[in-house]
């Protein structure tokens, strides 16, 4: 897929201190990337700098094919930006603050009540829209900001700890709205500290220490036949003779084998998965689990890290 | 399509009490004035509106105009006025009508009394009286939006306290010590540039349209890069020009390029202390120069080295000889002195975790230039003072030294202030070249 934003060697100092170095990297169009990473490892500059908030002191960046250095007011049409701290319009109600946002984002009047009702419908905010935005409790007043970040229809959306502050509730509402946005063609780059809530909804990962990438990478695909996946089996109760007999087993790398558990690396397809576990049936090992483990976005990261940190040493 | 920016503020501003309250008021004061003393109604209203109007346009605008940015700030909506697709020029003047807007419909109310009045007292200068005070309320509203614009991209504490809005709202003070009572300004002329003005009230008019359109044109360039819109650095310079030219017309005697050299200098003052001049943006000049982006370099250009520049620049010019000796020399050295300065904010500026770089800066500078040559002075040692500070000599006509002399001692300080910005540059890449301090959020 097309790549939707492109950082070519972008580095950025603060006084006495690098927050970007040498970064480069893509995001797929369409994607919902999840940037994660320690305090202060760049996540908020970068997005800043893709926003055109900030002038890297190097680099480029382009989105959409646009120069964001060169070209920000055009590129700002195109994208939407929630910051970490965002702030509303205390004083206007949430219908003024949408078509405020609506209007300065070049829409059309006779486009901006149809902008309004259908961006407060998707963040079910139609029956606040005459109440004032400060009247309104901070997962309300997010969905407000987050209106006014797409209710232009940006191609990227950029969020900076979008779920910070929210309930539970708020928080599976707003992972139902980045897959919708997703799936009406939006690419998202979200900042998060909370990996387990990125989960739901990420599709690539990237991750960035000590202003530096780290990885980025999709994070869920169709295996292939000649790829090595993780599988966990699980038995009703104890077998002596299982490691044994994993290890004699053609296409089986033994990770972590115990008499009723193991995690094994299985080089094969789904047919090859299925014969398997009917050899081990047919063995007469009590199987109550076999199936492939799809590593969380937290292990993944970690593990990221702890190979960065034995690469680094 | 009306200004979505300008339609936003008259959101804010305006309510039905606010509409009703705002002439209700007025027409009580109005109709006090109307019936208060022995002079005529007309005079006694003519005079209320003019008061009324500076209050209410020119101060209470002004600190309107001076929330329209720093509330922004504050409020942590200015990423998203940033992030708007709305072009610089409508944000401005979103912002210096919006802001105000409710300050000018009341100022529109007093206006309309006054031109009534105006025309009842038979006085032939109410429409420049009316245009006068519409042009200093833009100009002010205008000149306090590009003071905050101006500071707001690095002096954070500063927009925390408030703002610039306060050196305007003083201003403003000043102005209404005149323009609140037209009576007392003379009708007499004016002579500028050899021109007979007739009327001084005219004169007033020509002066705050200029500084209104100039101002206006500033707030839109600051504008433009506060929505990173980069623009190259000539419109600074081409105001200090202007500036000139307007102060020199009033006299036949002081040459043109030493008003310019002292405003040029004036204003290279004004930027160093308001500008940021950290290493980052120094470094960011480097790169760019190495890259031979000469736009990117014009672009990240802090402005006080344009003025600097003019500076030097008019210092030659200067074809004039007073008591201190030879003009050009004495500007010459001077623009020395200046670089100096300016070196020396560098210095502490480019320090690591330099903390109120300025303040220090200034803090020396003083001692450096009246402290120490006043204690050498004191104690006899003249000589010392007088290599302290060679503008001394200039000042108070002392008996020794000469313009060379003087311009030996300014390259000296010169000299040496360079040497210690060249020692911070290189301490500083050294220190580069060694561990990563550290990692920003």
């Amino acid at each position: 897929m097309a790549a939707m934003i492109r950082i070519s060697r972008l580095t950025f100092n603060y006084p006495g201190l690098r927050a970007l170095d040498d970064v480069s990297l893509e995001v797929e169009a369409g994607s919902v990337t999840a940037l994660v990473g320690p305090n202060g490892a760049g996540k908020t500059t970068l997005l800043r700098c893709i926003a055109g908030l900030e002038t890297p002191l190097a680099g480029s960046i382009e989105v959409a094919g646009m120069d964001v250095i060169e070209q920000p007011r055009a590129v700002h049409r195109r994208m939407g930006y929630l910051s970490d701290f965002f702030g509303l319009y205390q004083e206007l109600t949430v219908a003024r603050c949408l078509e405020y946002a609506a209007a300065s984002q070049g829409l059309p009047d006779a486009a901006i009540a149809q902008a309004i009702r259908d961006t407060a419908q998707r963040l079910h905010l139609s029956d606040r829209l005459a109440q004032t935005s400060g009247s309104l409790s901070r997962g309300l007043r997010q969905r407000v900001a987050i209106g006014q970040a797409i209710i232009h229809q940006p191609m990227v959306l950029l969020l900076d700890e979008p779920a910070s502050g929210l309930d539970p509730e708020a928080r599976s509402e707003l992972a139902i709205l980045f897959r919708q946005l997703q799936a009406s063609g939006m690419t998202l780059l979200v900042s998060s500290h909370i990996l387990a809530e990125l989960d739901e909804y990420s599709t690539h990962l990237l991750a960035l220490r000590d202003g530096r990438v780290l990885e980025n990478r999709a994070l869920q695909t169709i295996a292939s036949a000649d790829e090595v996946r993780i599988l966990h089996l699980q038995l009703a109760a104890p077998d002596a003779r299982l490691p044994d007999w994993l290890s004699g087993q053609a296409g089986v790398i033994c990770k972590a084998v115990e008499s009723d558990f193991a995690e094994i690396g299985f080089h094969g397809g789904a047919n090859a998965q299925a014969a398997l576990l009917a050899a081990l049936v047919q063995t007469g090992f009590a199987v109550i689990r076999f199936a492939e483990h799809q590593e969380n976005l937290q292990q993944s990261y970690l593990r990221s890290v702890a190979a960065h940190l034995e690469k680094t040493q | 399509m009306i200004n979505p920016e300008f339609r936003r503020n008259l959101w804010l501003s305006f309510s039905m009490h606010r509409l009703i309250a705002m002439p209700a008021l007025l027409g009580l004061v109005f109709l006090t004035a109307a019936f208060y003393g022995s002079a005529s109604s007309a005079r006694n209203l003519y005079s209320t509106a003019t008061v009324l109007f500076t209050l209410i346009v020119c101060l209470w605008g002004s600190i309107n105009a001076n929330s329209a940015i720093i509330e922004e700030l504050r409020d942590k909506t200015w990423d998203q006025q940033c992030m708007s697709a709305l072009d610089p020029w409508t944000m401005t003047w979103g912002k210096l009508f919006g802001a105000t807007s409710f300050n000018w419909y009341g100022g529109a109310i007093c206006l309309v009394v006054l031109a009534l009045s105006g025309i009842t007292a038979n006085r032939s200068d109410w429409l420049l009286d009316l245009l006068n005070l519409i042009a200093i309320g833009i100009l002010l509203h205008a000149t306090v939006i590009a003071l905050n614009l101006h500071t707001a991209r690095f002096e954070t504490n500063l927009i925390r306290r408030g703002g610039m809005g306060w050196i305007v709202i003083v201003f403003a003070y000043l102005l209404f010590q005149t323009l609140a009572f037209p009576f007392l300004i003379s009708s007499s002329s004016v002579l500028w540039w050899g021109m007979t003005i007739g009327s001084q009230k005219v004169f007033m008019l020509g002066s705050a349209l200029l500084f209104m359109v100039c101002a206006i044109f500033a707030a839109w360039r600051l504008m433009s890069n506060a929505l990173q819109v980069r623009t190259l650095p000539w419109a600074w310079p081409l105001f200090v020009l202007i500036l000139s030219a307007y102060y020199a017309g009033f006299s036949s005697k002081t040459p043109f390029s030493f008003v310019g050299f002292f405003i040029a200098a004036a204003l290279s003052y004004a930027t160093l202390l308001t500008e940021s001049n950290s290493l980052l943006i120094w470094n960011k000049l480097r790169l760019r120069w190495q890259a031979k982006n000469w736009r990117g370099f014009l672009a990240d250009l802090p402005l006080w080295p344009t003025t600097l520049l003019l500076a030097f620049l008019f210092a030659p010019m200067a074809d004039f000889t007073s008591r201190a000796g030879d003009g050009a020399t004495m500007l010459f050295a001077m623009a020395l002195l200046l670089l100096r300065d300016a070196c020396i904010i560098l210095f502490f500026s480019f320090a690591p975790n330099a903390r109120r770089p300025v303040v220090v800066a200034v803090l020396y500078i003083i001692v450096l230039d009246f402290l120490l040559p006043f204690l050498f002075k004191s104690l006899g040692l003249q000589a010392i003072a007088y290599f302290l500070n060679p503008g001394s000599r200039m000042f108070f006509s002392e008996t020794y030294g000469s313009d060379r002399v003087d311009l030996l001692i300014a390259g000296i300080h010169a000299a040496v202030a360079l040497g210690f910005v060249a020692w911070r540059i290189h301490e500083s890449k050294r220190r580069e070249a060694g561990p990563q301090p550290g990692i920003a959020a």
